[in-house]
């Protein structure tokens, strides 16, 4: 069987813990940022975003959101190497 | 007769994020009888740390090692561990919060494992399971046999 990319609807439409399952397996981090107390985790997926926001790190999940645009890139613009997103990749 | 207990297996994990430090501590703590977790915020600190070893203290017998970290990251720490000949076939792993194929490839060539970081808490003992299952067969018999025993 051929793997194929996800799209971002195909992606939306899975249930949560798949979702959680094809991130943990595929995501490629972007950025960790604070929100007051919770913390967010931003990944590149395929050809999408998924930011993840957590009520405690790497613990509970309070949600998670996702876009195709490049502007959910601004919060982390000072974590991006510029060589690291040129070679299509950034890793923590 | 005073009786004294094999000493622990040490583990050292070099991280520069507090939270997954804290995170991956606090879920070493089931495995406190056998193991003892050292943390160090970077590769510099951990090979400083290994240079000083005494031979009365135990020696390493798993390197964790985050791939981006200051000063020197994840993938030339394990570099240069493989130069050291007392390190070379130490167990180590890689680990990180991307999948990269290509970051498994590296580990792979320099004889380590790669191991994604957990997105939640249900796979972070997992993951830790993930990790120890790199120690060494004598490492992880000795973890089973104590927690047989009824100590771990």
């Amino acid at each position: 069987m051929t793997k194929r990319a996800l799209s971002l609807t195909e992606f939306i439409d899975l249930p949560q813990d798949v979702q959680f399952d094809v991130l943990h397996k595929h995501g490629v981090y972007v950025g960790k940022r604070k929100i007051d107390e919770k913390t967010a985790v931003l990944f590149q997926l395929h050809g999408f975003y998924v930011e993840v926001f957590y009520k405690q790190y790497r613990k509970l999940i309070e949600s998670i959101s996702t876009s195709a645009s490049t502007e959910i890139l601004l919060p982390y613009l000072d974590q991006i190497s510029i060589k690291g997103f040129n070679e299509g990749k950034k890793e923590k | 007769m005073t009786q004294s207990l094999p000493p622990k297996s040490l583990v050292l994990y070099a991280d520069d994020d507090p939270e997954d430090i804290e995170l991956i501590s606090e879920a070493f703590l089931s495995y406190s009888q056998n193991i003892e977790l050292m943390t160090f915020p970077d590769g510099v600190e951990l090979l400083n740390f290994i240079e000083s070893i005494d031979p009365f203290h135990a020696s390493p017998c798993l390197f964790i090692l985050d791939i981006n970290m200051p000063r020197l990251n994840g993938k030339e720490t394990l570099q240069r561990l493989r130069t050291i000949e007392s390190f070379i076939d130490v167990p180590a792993v890689l680990f990180s919060t991307s999948s990269l194929p290509a970051d498994a490839v590296f580990a792979q060539s320099f004889n380590a494992g790669f191991v994604t970081k957990p997105l939640h808490t249900n796979q972070v003992y997992v993951i830790v399971d993930q990790i120890i299952e790199h120690c060494s067969e004598d490492v992880k018999k000795n973890i089973r046999g104590r927690r047989n025993n009824g100590n771990g």
